[in-house]
């Protein structure tokens, strides 16, 4: 493993869908769940790549994002599992 | 999870195909495939279950100029294909031709929300891999088109090798293009129904891993959508603004627990006229069926024994369909999934998610629909602790006992003021009980047997949305039905045992004098188990026969007590239990019956449910004996 790769990789696990505030468009990266877990979320369309907008807040404070033109409500522990970074990055 | 699902041979399923074709309706929740279905069929549609799980299945005769085209299958809502949840299972299941009593599919009509078409076309890459003739429909064109958005069916059909339609499902718009495509499955035109297959799709998805499979259908359905000129729509300005309002941070909760309050209200106050007109009935049909019939053992088995038993399972039949009309109305606007995501919190802390709040609501009037309705839980040990705990929700078979009970033992006196007399204090109390016991067993559980990592909580939010009418009436019937048989069938065959075990061993007389009768027997055999805490033989055949349901013991010890028309509010039953019962062992149990799971249909459930009797009995005897000690410290403490 080059250093270099690292250090890449470690900045663009910084970010987490949990951290991300409202309306501002990010791109998923990967999610940090075990597959079984994870697959719902592909299922709906969280594939590294895909675009997600969180839109409102949940009366708790978890995300509601929007994805694909559908709203997804995702649990603020869930959501800081869910790697992204901002389109700006790119 | 292994008894009792056995795949059908296939010899079996080739044998049992007909000349009238069978067509599979899929889709996602809330893409108005369940709304389509009831256009397309009507009334013309039967329930059953998949054998050996209680999801059931929905077929219906499509017919056309009064022929019956093919058979339609309405399959469960599902994501996908990972057969995580029983629903995506049981889909799967039906549509590889895996389920006993069913043949394979001779064709899929896959049901789109157009608005949502994008995600929606994840689950269409699914189900085109299967390779059966597919029709594409997108549902909800009038909300496509008024939000501004559009796709190029034409272009769509061509990419996807398969038929595409419009239509509105709240209209019916668009329902005969889909009843033309399944005639030409039924006339075995194929040429248009089966996949071309234009779309370039590997030839092994399944062997890739789970993420490459998933990007690779995402590549696919971007492409798709691009070449179709997919433009999707404006958010809806509506849900937008019902969101803001139900998703407050402060607004959301007032709601959240108002519509939660005025369900529960609802449950008790408008079901109560409806409950007594069918009380009534089965009382004055009762007491002229005997006086009709010969006076015969048959008189005393039809009387006593089905029409009293029976007619006790009845009795709850409106506040089920309340429930269910309410559940309903929630579900199909879309207000359901807000109320899960704000109860995720609070369950979260439990050990349990969002998703258990609707089980877990539903539990108020009766666990058997209620464990049904956990199956949307993805996560196996969510599902799980959630069907656990369900029955401690203070479920109406309860309310007749503990309506005895607090009538016979707690004066009715102011207790706070005149705001609250001390008889409503104590069914509050018991209502908090099962909370707190419900509250505790999940904790408890969460964190020993059904330990893991916290679950992924994602939930879809669908658009909000006008209920159909038709739908719901259809799913009421549905419900009702359901309740009937399952609860019905248990609760009859227990009461035939019984009246059996009353009337044996027989005297010169005819039968015997309850204590001697048989069943009278094996209440002094389990008395020194009840006796520490202060029931006699008399409870205990009271708790004998409240195992078929819970309010089966009033009439008991009405049965017992010598009392010819016991109910609830039988001042003669009450004086007689005050004599027999000291008042710690009548609270003692009214605690019992807070905790026990006395109530064979939601055992039966349970079993169906988590696929064997291990969850089953656990879940029982755990019951009983929290039951059991709970009624032993209040015996010893007042």
């Amino acid at each position: 493993m080059e250093p270099g790769e690292t250090a890449i990789k470690d900045t663009s696990n910084d970010l987490r869908l949990g951290q991300v505030q409202l309306h501002q468009e990010v791109e998923l990266i990967s999610i940090d769940l075990p597959d079984d877990q994870a697959e719902p979320f592909f299922e709906r369309g969280f594939l590294p790549g895909c675009r997600i907008c969180p839109v409102r807040s949940s009366p708790s404070g978890d995300p509601i994002v929007n994805i694909d033109g559908s709203q997804m409500a995702i649990r603020r522990e869930t959501a800081n599992c869910l790697c992204v970074r901002t389109l700006s990055d790119l | 999870m292994s008894t009792s699902d056995e795949n059908a041979p296939l010899e079996k399923v080739a044998e049992t195909k007909g000349k009238i074709p069978l067509v599979a309706l899929a889709g996602a929740p809330n893409s108005g495939k369940t709304t389509l279905f009831n256009r397309l069929t009507g009334l013309r549609q039967k329930v059953a279950n998949y054998p050996g799980v209680t999801v059931e299945k929905h077929i219906g005769e499509l017919r056309s100029n009064g022929q019956v085209v093919a058979d339609l299958v309405d399959l469960p809502g599902i994501h996908g294909f990972s057969a995580r949840t029983l629903d995506e299972k049981i889909t799967k299941d039906v549509l590889e031709g895996h389920v006993e009593g069913i043949r394979k599919p001779d064709a899929i009509v896959m049901v789109t929300d157009s608005t949502r078409l994008e995600s929606q076309l994840m689950l269409v890459e699914q189900i085109l891999e299967l390779n059966l003739p597919t029709l594409l429909v997108l549902n909800m064109s009038d909300e496509l088109q008024e939000r501004g958005g559009s796709v190029n069916a034409e272009a769509l059909a061509e990419r996807l090798g398969i038929r595409v339609v419009w239509t509105n499902g709240r209209t019916g718009e668009g329902t005969e293009k889909i009843m033309a495509y399944i005639s030409e499955i039924k006339s075995g035109n194929s040429t248009s129904a089966t996949v071309s297959g234009r779309l370039k799709r590997s030839t092994h998805p399944k062997k890739l891993p789970v993420l490459e499979r998933f990007s690779e259908r995402k590549k696919a359905v971007k492409e798709v959508v691009s070449e179709a000129k997919f433009v999707p729509p404006e958010p809806s300005a509506t849900s937008g603004y019902l969101d803001s309002l139900v998703l407050h941070r402060i607004w959301g909760p007032i709601i959240f627990f108002t519509v939660v309050l005025f369900v529960f209200q609802s449950i008790f106050t408008w079901a109560a006229p409806l409950m007594d007109g069918i009380e009534l009935l089965i009382e004055t049909s009762g007491v002229w069926l005997s006086r009709v019939l010969p006076d015969t053992w048959l008189k005393s088995l039809l009387v006593n024994g089905i029409w009293a038993g029976v007619g006790s399972v009845v009795v709850f039949l409106p506040q089920i369909l309340i429930l269910f009309l309410f559940i309903g109305i929630l579900e199909d606007s879309g207000y359901m999934a807000r109320a899960a995501v704000i109860a995720d919190r609070l369950m979260y802390r439990i050990g349990l998610q969002g998703k258990a709040f609707l089980p877990l609501l539903s539990g108020y009037a009766c666990a058997v629909p209620a464990i049904l309705s956990a199956r949307t839980i993805e996560d196996d040990r969510d599902r799980l602790a959630t069907i656990f705990v369900t029955p401690f929700m203070t479920c109406s078979a309860r309310l007749p006992v503990y309506v005895l009970l607090i009538a016979a033992f707690i004066p009715n006196e102011p207790f706070l003021g005149t705001f609250l007399n001390q008889r409503a204090g104590v069914l509050i109390l018991l209502y908090a009980l099962g909370i707190v016991a419900a509250i505790m067993t999940a904790f408890i559980l969460k964190r020993t047997l059904l330990k893991a990592e916290p679950s992924a909580f994602i939930m879809e939010l669908p658009p909000y949305r006008l209920p159909s009418l038709q739908t719901l009436g259809l799913r009421l019937l549905d419900r009702s039905r359901i309740f009937l048989l399952r609860v019905g069938k248990i609760i009859f065959s227990v009461t035939i045992i019984l009246w059996i075990l009353t009337q044996f061993p027989r005297t010169e007389f005819g039968p015997p004098d309850i204590e001697e009768s048989a069943l009278g027997q094996i209440g002094h055999i389990i008395e020194p188990a009840i006796e520490p805490l202060g029931f006699d033989w008399r409870i205990g055949i009271g708790l004998i026969t409240s195992l078929a349901a819970r309010e089966v013991i009033v009439g008991t010890l009405g049965t017992i007590y010598g009392i010819e028309t016991a109910d609830e509010e039988s001042l003669d039953l009450q004086s007689a239990l005050q004599e027999s019962l000291s008042f710690p062992a009548a609270i003692g149990l009214l605690v019992f019956f807070a905790f026990a799971l006395q109530c064979m249909a939601t055992v039966a459930t349970v079993r169906r449910e988590t696929g064997g009797w291990k969850w089953a009995s656990f879940q029982f005897f755990y019951m009983l004996a929290l039951g059991y000690f709970g009624a032993l410290v209040a015996f010893n403490i007042f």
